[in-house]
């Protein structure tokens, strides 16, 4: 019979081999991933797309904007929800002088306009901030947000280069990274830098898209939302827009009522958020009336834009044509509310619009 | 910090072992450093807590240190008084505000207090603890060693819930402070099979509860039980595969932790359930509530009263909410009627009995997850059918699911489903991790398993998800 061969290895030492080679594999597996990740770097967080065209995601914002927020090269900055993504940056560079940058998101909060702002603030000197400002956005607690909005992946918006282990190592950036290197294009992305967000040719504009499936007995019915808390808006205004006012003298502020449709202040009448609304406006113009860098600019009273449904494609949403046209206003100095009596008569007019404005007569399509 | 992320698995556990080790031929500092290093972990979540753990270690030892020299029943009533005091205000304030201003016709004055991050566990523990050292089965004369004892990263935040004379020999013991390859190695795997229960499995169960939850009063009576259903898998996935991470962690600092789940919903009856699910939490309200109660010393009717009473204030310890003393109350009745059936000597046939087990189980759970009692009640009225039966409207609900999960990229979608069946098989037919871990052997297979399932659940643990308001 023959003998047995003695082990290779006793018990432990055979654990401690497995061990070493299990966690070196594994994290041999991890830098790779997360160097591929960085090397491709979808998101444009460590640097703009240069190896491949930019993709900016579809509904991926948050994700996106922060890399683009941090390392494109501009010194003007047009933060605002879906209604601003019709927006070139050239547009912007146009009218304002200089280069520009549309970082908006769509459902931006308060909150995310004000992280946005202190990113750029982080890696640019800003000479204009155009700061379009939705009250449904400031309708959340300070650091509240929508709750659609997914995730906020806070780690991509700080300069921290220990904390972009989720970015470097997640399953979603490793397949982005792998369609890029394979010039996959299956998924919905754009390419167009000077436009990244823009929408507007997969939609159409005009009074019919507007009343469709609109109630005019409750207005509200076809975009819902939530009743108005003035203590909130300006909890959220303080927290997170005026203290950057405060803190970059250096930098032009303007504050932007975005041109709604007369649909939107129907709604507020039907709804009785008249008062909120008007009432947040006031709150802000107070606020930042003795702040030199702040201009508000207030297009909501202007009839020839906002009774004209057929520069809409829903009650909130207007065309690009506006979205150059609030530009435009915004860096040319006009529509500015510079007193209390300025907030008065836009008030006045705004009440008298909605006051006027017959929903009866949209005569949706039947 | 939690055991699935980023920070603890890349650099706080790494860290924490090397530097436990490195420092083994000290004991005293090797021992300081792991405690540091526990307060770091709880630390993380809010700083601004750590003053509230730590002043709950130092006032029960320095209770326990009274205890220790002279037992003292007031002492100990005091003591337990003010642990139980502590978890009254943090995690209870609010539920007995609203309560007394219902009663009262008031407004609610609530307090609005943040619940520290495992203040009910180491409140148990350390109850236990005081109770123990007046019955003279434990003593701790080491202010160092007794708040490793309750800070120790791995049971702090979510248990097991310890017994001082189970973990303090461990951490005496000279040896336990040198890595032990046979330890680091079953350690990683227990870990790693923790992990995949965590994130692949329950997390892939999560959203389809999530959506069902959410909308109990639409839901049809196939998609009710669907949302049910995963709830039951998402519920234990999570919850074993968090101890078996922490096991997995101690076990490589040579600690080994009681075990906490034993395949519960293998059960045949509700209490067999109990002695396979949260089994720390079952051990601590047997000995020190429902024994001291009375247990089932003083005949069936108040055997029954000390059941209902512990499950009753067990269901109120998961949560500040009537859903969870609903919740343990159903479970408190079922004990009953399980007694009472077992005493008349007609058991059930096995695959019936463990049916009605299962299925108890999992309607239970309706009061544990849903947002409140009125939730529950819908979502039990929905299981019903009194929301429909229709075929249709489950196959669209199921659709939206499988959209939103396929639109996060967190598999490759051909997949995304199998984590989940995996998990049934697991539950069902499987060997659980305690008895994978028992027999484990540093084999190929294994490695090539570990190797796997870490750099996939790690890179499960940040997900792209997109905006999901899509009419902007």
């Amino acid at each position: 019979m023959s003998e047995r061969p003695p082990p290779a290895f006793t018990p432990a030492q055979a654990a401690a081999r497995w061990f070493a080679a299990v966690l070196g594999a594994a994290i041999a597996m991890l830098i790779a991933i997360g160097t591929f990740n960085w090397w491709v770097d979808p998101f444009q967080h460590f640097r703009m797309a240069e190896r491949y065209p930019p993709r900016y995601y579809r509904l991926l914002h948050r994700f996106v904007v922060p890399g683009i927020v941090r390392n494109a090269p501009y010194d003007t900055l047009l933060t605002g929800s879906s209604i601003v993504e019709n927006t070139r940056n050239s547009t912007i560079g146009t009218a304002c002088g200089g280069t520009g940058l549309n970082a908006a998101m769509p459902g931006l909060a308060g909150y995310e306009q004000g992280l946005v702002l202190r990113t750029a603030f982080a890696t640019h000197a800003l000479k204009r901030a155009i700061v379009v400002v939705d009250f449904a956005g400031y309708n959340w607690a300070p650091e509240g947000r929508h709750p659609l909005s997914g995730p906020l992946p806070a780690y991509l918006y700080d300069a921290n280069p220990f904390n972009d282990a989720p970015y470097l190592l997640s399953w979603g950036v490793l397949v982005k990274s792998w369609r890029i290197v394979r010039g996959d294009t299956s998924e919905s992305f754009r390419t167009d830098a000077d436009a990244p967000w823009w929408w507007a040719d997969e939609k159409r504009f005009g009074r019919s898209e507007v009343v469709r499936g609109l109630d005019p007995l409750d207005l509200n019915r076809q975009f819902p939302q939530a009743p108005l808390k003035p203590d909130l808006m300006r909890r959220s205004f303080d927290h997170n827009l005026l203290p950057l006012m405060v803190a970059h003298p250096e930098t032009e502020f303007d504050v932007v009522w975005p041109p709604y449709s007369i649909v939107v202040w129907g709604d507020y009448v039907q709804r009785h958020q008249l008062d909120a609304s008007l009432a947040f406006k006031r709150y802000v113009q107070a606020a930042t009336r003795d702040l030199p860098n702040a201009r508000i600019v207030d297009l909501q009273p202007d009839a020839a834009v906002t009774h004209d449904l057929d520069n809409y494609t829903d009650l909130y949403h207007f065309s690009p044509a506006i979205n150059e046209w609030m530009i435009g206003e915004a860096c040319g100095d006009r529509h500015r509310i510079r007193s209390a009596a300025d907030v008065d008569a836009s008030e006045r007019d705004i009440r008298a619009q909605a006051g006027a404005f017959d929903p009866a007569g949209l005569s949706p399509p039947r | 910090m939690l055991f699935n992320s980023y920070d603890y698995l890349l650099w706080f556990l790494p860290a924490t072992l090397v530097g436990f080790f490195a420092l083994g031929a000290r004991p005293r500092l090797a021992q300081a450093w792991l405690t540091l290093a526990s307060l770091v972990f709880y630390g993380w979540w809010d700083w601004r807590y750590l003053p509230l753990v730590l002043g709950s270690i130092g006032v029960n030892f320095a209770i326990a240190l009274a205890l220790q020299r002279r037992p003292s029943r007031p002492l100990l009533t005091a003591g337990i008084a003010l642990n139980l005091g502590l978890l009254g205000v943090f995690k209870y304030a609010d539920f007995f505000l609203a309560n007394a201003a219902r009663l009262s016709g008031g407004a609610p004055q609530m307090l609005h207090i943040v619940l520290p991050l495992g203040i009910s566990f180491f409140t148990f523990t350390q109850i236990a603890y005081l109770v123990d050292v007046h019955r003279r089965r434990a003593q701790e004369p080491v202010f160092g060693n007794y708040a490793l004892f309750v800070t120790f990263f791995p049971h702090l935040l979510a248990g097991p819930i310890l017994h001082h004379s189970e973990m303090m020999p461990q951490f005496a013991e000279r040896s336990n402070k040198r890595p032990q390859a046979a330890n680091l190695a079953s350690g990683l795997f227990l870990l790693a099979i923790g992990l995949v229960k965590k994130v692949l499995i329950a997390d892939t169960f999560a959203p389809i509860a999530d959506a069902g939850f959410g909308a109990a009063g639409t839901l049809s009576a196939p998609a009710a039980w669907i949302a049910v259903l995963a709830y039951t898998m998402q519920i234990y996935f999570d919850f074993s595969g968090y101890t078996d991470m922490a096991l997995g962690a101690a076990r490589m600092f040579n600690i080994r932790m009681p075990l906490n789940f034993d395949s519960p919903y293998r059960s045949i009856d509700i209490r067999e359930f109990w002695h396979r699910w949260h089994i720390t939490l079952s051990r601590f309200l047997r000995e020190y509530l429902y024994i001291p109660l009375g247990g089932n010393r003083r005949g069936e009717a108040r055997t029954a009263t000390n059941l209902l009473a512990t499950f009753v204030l067990g269901g109120l310890w998961h949560g500040a909410a009537w859903s969870f003393v609903v919740w343990g109350a159903l479970h408190g009745v079922a004990l009953v009627v399980c007694r009472l059936w077992a005493r008349r000597g007609v058991p059930l046939p096995r695959p019936v009995a463990w049916a009605v087990t299962f299925l108890f189980v999992s309607i239970a759970w309706t009061f544990f997850r849903a947002a409140s009692l009125d939730d529950a009640i819908a979502m039990l009225r929905a299981m019903a059918g009194l929301n429909g039966v229709a075929a249709t409207a489950t196959g669209s609900w199921l659709g939206g699911i499988a959209t939103s999960l396929a639109s996060s990229e967190t598999f490759p979608r051909a997949l995304a489903l199998a984590p989940a069946v995996a998990g049934l098989l697991v539950v069902f037919l499987r060997a659980n991790s305690n008895a994978m871990v028992a027999r484990f052997r540093p084999t190929l297979a294994n490695g090539v398993l570990v190797v796997l399932a870490l750099p996939v659940c790690v890179l499960q643990l940040a997900r792209v998800t997109p905006f999901l308001y899509f009419n902007f």
